[in-house]
Parts: C-alpha cells; sequence; structure tokens
C-alpha cells in the first residue's frame, strides 16, 4: 500500500479555541479509516482541513505526493469531499449539478460510474428535479455522488448514512467497502455510528479535544468483530473515560 | 399560550449588532439614499419652482418604498417559516404582527427622517410656503409603497410562489453552446439567480425611478425612451449582482475540486457578457426614440458604475485559490 495521506501536526483555531491541536494521520490506498469522538471533536474541520476547504493555523498536508498549501490543484486532484445537503445549489438540478462538478474536475460528461451510483442509491428519477424540491435523503444521495464523481483516490465523507434509507445506506456502504477493497480508493469517514466503523474501517481513529486520543488498526478491529465481550463502543467509552 | 410576537426578531437583531459596522450599512443605506434622493428632488420644486419635481419626488417614494419593502418583508417571512425558527410553533398571526410591527417602526423613523430633513433644508426656500405639501406628498407615498408591500407579502400564497422555483421558465431560445464546457450550467445557475432577484422586487426600485424622471406632460415616445433605458439598465445591474453571487456560491461548492481558476473565471463572465448586448439592443432604440446618442453613454457610465462591483466581487471570489498551481 502506497501512501495517500500524510498530515503532520495539523493546528486549527476558531478565534482563541483551538479545534484541532497538533493532529498527525496517515492514510494508505485500500485503507478504510473511520474517525469518531463526540460533539464538537474536530471531526468535520479535519475533513474540511484535508479538502483544503478551512484554514490551517499550522501544520502540513501531502495528498498524493503534492502539498496542499504550495500545490493545492495537484493535491485536490486526489481526493473527493461529498457535498454537506445545505450547500447544495437549489437553482440547479441533479444532473446539471453533476455536470458541472464534471467540467471543474476536467471531464467532459458526467462519468458513467457516477451515474451507476445514481442507480444504485435510486436517485435517477429525479435527477432532472431542481434540487430545490429534493427531500435531505435525496440531497444527502447527491452530495455523495458529487463527492465520488471520477472515483479520486481519497474520499472525504462526514456522516454520509445521515437521511439516508436503510436501503440505500447499506447500497452506498456495500459500494464504499467494494471500492476500498479494490485497493485503489480510501475513504476517510467521519461518523457516529460505531458499527459502520467497527464493521467496515480497516482504522479506527479516536478524535477529542482537537487531538487523536485513540486509533485502533485492522487486527484489534478483527478481535473485536470476534469476540461479543468487546465491542468500538465499550472501548471508545473506555478511552474516553467514562 | 403561543407569543404574539415571532421570537425570530430577537435573532434576527442580535445577529445585525454582532455581525459590524457593514451589516448597519447594508440595511440602513438603501433607504436613506432612496429618502435623501426623494428630498432632493422635491427641492427642485421647492427653490426652482420646476413644479413637476415633487410628483416625481412622491413616485419615486411611492416605488422605492415599496420595492425596499417588499424585498424584505418578504426574506423575512421565508427566513423565518423556512429557517432554522420553522418548525417552532409559531401562530401565523405572530409572525404577520411581528412583520408589521417592523414595516411600521421602520416607516415612523423614514417619515421622521424625511420631515425633519425636509424642514431643515428646504425651510429658507422661496416656495417655502408649499413644504407642508411636500411633506405630505412624500410621506403619505412612503405610507402607501409600504402598505402596497405589506399587502403583497402577507397575501395567502405570496411566499409559496416566491420560495418555490418552479416556476423559473427555461429559454424559449434554449442555445446550449451558450455554456462554456469548463463549467457547465453555471449560466444556467447565474441566469435562474438573476430571474429570483429580479421579481423579489428589482424591477420596482426601476419602475420608481423611471416615473420620478418624467416630467408632467412629457410626450409618449419620450416615456417609453426612458422606460426602456432604465428598465435595461436596471435589469443588467440584477444580472450582474446576481451573475457574482451565483459564481462566489459556486466557488464555496467547489472548493474541495481541482479547477482552474482563470477558466472559472471566463466561464463566470460569460452570462454578463451575452446579457449587456441583449440590454445594449433596448438601449439603442431608446436612444433612437430619445434622438440623443449621448443616452447611450450616459447609460453606460451608469450601467459600469453598478456594475463594478459586483465585477470586483466576482474577481475576488477565487482569490485564495493559486491559479499556477
Amino acid at each position: 500500500m502506497t501512501g495517500l495521506l500524510r498530515a503532520t501536526n495539523l493546528r486549527v483555531a476558531y478565534g482563541d479555541v483551538p479545534v484541532l491541536d497538533g493532529v498527525d494521520l496517515t492514510l494508505a490506498r485500500g485503507e478504510f479509516v473511520a474517525l469518531i469522538g463526540p460533539n464538537g471533536a474536530g471531526k468535520t474541520t479535519l475533513l474540511r482541513t484535508i479538502a483544503g476547504i478551512a484554514p490551517l493555523d499550522g501544520g502540513h498536508i501531502d495528498l498524493d505526493g503534492h502539498d496542499l498549501a504550495s500545490a493545492p490543484r495537484s493535491a485536490k486532484q486526489a481526493i473527493g469531499l461529498a457535498i454537506d445537503p445545505p450547500g447544495l445549489p437549489a437553482l440547479l438540478t441533479g444532473r446539471e449539478c453533476l455536470s458541472l462538478f464534471a467540467g471543474a474536475r476536467g471531464l467532459p460528461t458526467i462519468p458513467a460510474t457516477t451515474l451507476a451510483l445514481g442507480e444504485t442509491l435510486s436517485l435517477m428519477p429525479v435527477l432532472d428535479r431542481r434540487i430545490d424540491s429534493y427531500s435531505l435523503g435525496m440531497r444527502q444521495k447527491l452530495g455523495i455522488m458529487l463527492g465520488l464523481l471520477g472515483e479520486p483516490p481519497l474520499l472525504l465523507l462526514d456522516e454520509p448514512f445521515n437521511g439516508l434509507d436503510p436501503r440505500s445506506a447499506l447500497a452506498f456502504k456495500t459500494h464504499l467497502v467494494s471500492l476500498v477493497a479494490r485497493g485503489d480508493t480510501s475513504a476517510l469517514l467521519a461518523t457516529h455510528s460505531l458499527d459502520v466503523a467497527e464493521r467496515h474501517a480497516t482504522h479506527v481513529v479516536l478524535l477529542m479535544d482537537g487531538r487523536v486520543r485513540r486509533s485502533w488498526d485492522t487486527a484489534e478491529l478483527a478481535a473485536m468483530r470476534e469476540n461479543p465481550q468487546h465491542s468500538l463502543e465499550k472501548a471508545m467509552a473506555g478511552a474516553c473515560g467514562t | 399560550m403561543t407569543a404574539p410576537w415571532h421570537p425570530a426578531i430577537r435573532a434576527d437583531w442580535l445577529v445585525l449588532r454582532r455581525t459590524g459596522p457593514m451589516a448597519w450599512v447594508r440595511v440602513l443605506g438603501p433607504p436613506v439614499l432612496l429618502l435623501i434622493g426623494c428630498i432632493a428632488l422635491a427641492c427642485g420644486d421647492l427653490y426652482a419652482g420646476y413644479a413637476w419635481c415633487l410628483a416625481a419626488a412622491a413616485l419615486l417614494a411611492l416605488g422605492g418604498a415599496c420595492g425596499i419593502a417588499h424585498q424584505r418583508l418578504l426574506d423575512a417571512l421565508e427566513r423565518w417559516r423556512f429557517g432554522w425558527c420553522g418548525a417552532l410553533p409559531i401562530a401565523r398571526p405572530a409572525a404577520a404582527s411581528t412583520l408589521l410591527l417592523s414595516a411600521t417602526a421602520a416607516l415612523v423613523a423614514s417619515l421622521a427622517f424625511t420631515t425633519t430633513l425636509l424642514f431643515g433644508i428646504a425651510a429658507p426656500a422661496p416656495q417655502g410656503g408649499d413644504l407642508p405639501y411636500a411633506v405630505a406628498a412624500i410621506d403619505g407615498a412612503l405610507v402607501a409603497g409600504v402598505a402596497v408591500a405589506a399587502i403583497r407579502v402577507l397575501r395567502r400564497g405570496a411566499l409559496a410562489r416566491v420560495h418555490h422555483m418552479d416556476g423559473i421558465r427555461e429559454p424559449l431560445l434554449a442555445l446550449p453552446w451558450l455554456n462554456d464546457p469548463r463549467l457547465p450550467h453555471l449560466l444556467d445557475w447565474q441566469r435562474r439567480a438573476a430571474l429570483v432577484r429580479w421579481r423579489r422586487g428589482g424591477s420596482f426600485m426601476a419602475v420608481g425611478i423611471v416615473l420620478a424622471a418624467v416630467p408632467i406632460g412629457a410626450p409618449m415616445v419620450q416615456v417609453s425612451a426612458l422606460v426602456l433605458l432604465v428598465l435595461s439598465w436596471s435589469w443588467l445591474t440584477v444580472v450582474m449582482r446576481a451573475s457574482a453571487d451565483a459564481f462566489i456560491s459556486a466557488v464555496r461548492l467547489l472548493a474541495a475540486v481541482p479547477w482552474n481558476v482563470r477558466s472559472a473565471r471566463m466561464a463566470a463572465l460569460r452570462y454578463p457578457l451575452v446579457a449587456t448586448p441583449c440590454a445594449l439592443v433596448f438601449v439603442v432604440v431608446g436612444a433612437a426614440l430619445l434622438r440623443h446618442g449621448v443616452v447611450v453613454l450616459l447609460w453606460i457610465v451608469c450601467t459600469g458604475a453598478a456594475s463594478a462591483w459586483p465585477l470586483v466581487r466576482l474577481a475576488r471570489a477565487t482569490r485564495f485559490a493559486d491559479p499556477r498551481a
């Protein structure tokens, strides 16, 4: 596995409030890393910082061999960020929005793989309707499709299962796991769904108060899955000191 | 027991107080400029005895007050009904009474400002005896304008028509090649944003201004020419502002995407560049009706002045992205 993301000593503050305080994170191709932690731990800020859309007060981010600060365009070739539902443009249709992203990524049309994902998520029947008329779940699906458009090697997903119906959530989990299993795609998933993290992630990182408090590797997660006495929920509670 | 006032009014007030001086400028700027414009126009009668300026000032006050009040009341109602407080158990009469109270407070402040300023400026004027008529005409127009806006906003279904964007038409003559392939549908986004903004009251100010500029007894041809000139100016100004806003939203949306900043800027300029010659067609017709070529030059200067800030915003939207990377 080759290095895809190397973040060192990341520091971000909102005013006087430190949100990330010396976070180190590395991720190789074919890894599925789940980022867990209580509300306000800095999960979303970490994802936004890696995506280059939140200002960094200190530290260094390297994406697929490119420094995000000095070569943002080359570095961002490596990432796909699932868009938050409220950030989607209400005045465009889903297909127009996908087309806009495809054009910005230098693709002539919406890739067939993205449309296939739309079929999997059952979004195709409403793709030509304005986003203004979409439900939360439909917007979430479109945001996921935008993040995965062009199959970038590193997917950044912030609570992507929010608002998804169980069938679509299962379809997306299966799709994500198969993408990662191919070995050329990695996922960094911020989530409160500990079952998803425990079952599907290759690594889990616990973020608390802007620092990495604890991490679990593949072997530890496999041990948890095999032994019903252990679970990520209990391990997280122990690490949090509650 | 439900509250008689909408609680979001307090949150709006706190947000306004904490946002800084620019927020106050944005809130107070347009109405203050409108009132000063009305007073300045009315002084044409009081000082120079032109005999038509007062009517024009009253019409400007009517159109301007209606436009500004309609846009702001509609924005507030939409924010309260569909924003963070949309799910709170607030009775509709509470929202309506809060809107009416806010509109009344703003109206009273406007009346006080206009009356004080007009008496202060025009009391020593040669036609100072007409001052009570001027005050009554402008204040009456302000009251009527705000009342019309409030009635339009509080009508059942008024918000639904604006909020749901289904009414946005596609162009009669679709020209897909107008869209820049480097940012497809950005032009559609800008066009629809301009249409929404135009329907929200962008045209009311223009109507007020054009009526204000028409002297009593002016020939119909000249009135038509003025209407064409002012409406095309107003429309293009709305297009410029909407284009800048849509592009800034697109930059935020595509922040994590490795796009070419220079190409993006060119794509963002495409709709304003298409809209400008369309507006110029009406300007040329208007100038021909007026038989004054200099009008075109004046129109270009006015449009350039109104478009400068949106174009600066459009250019600055990508300033944090590095085009060399």
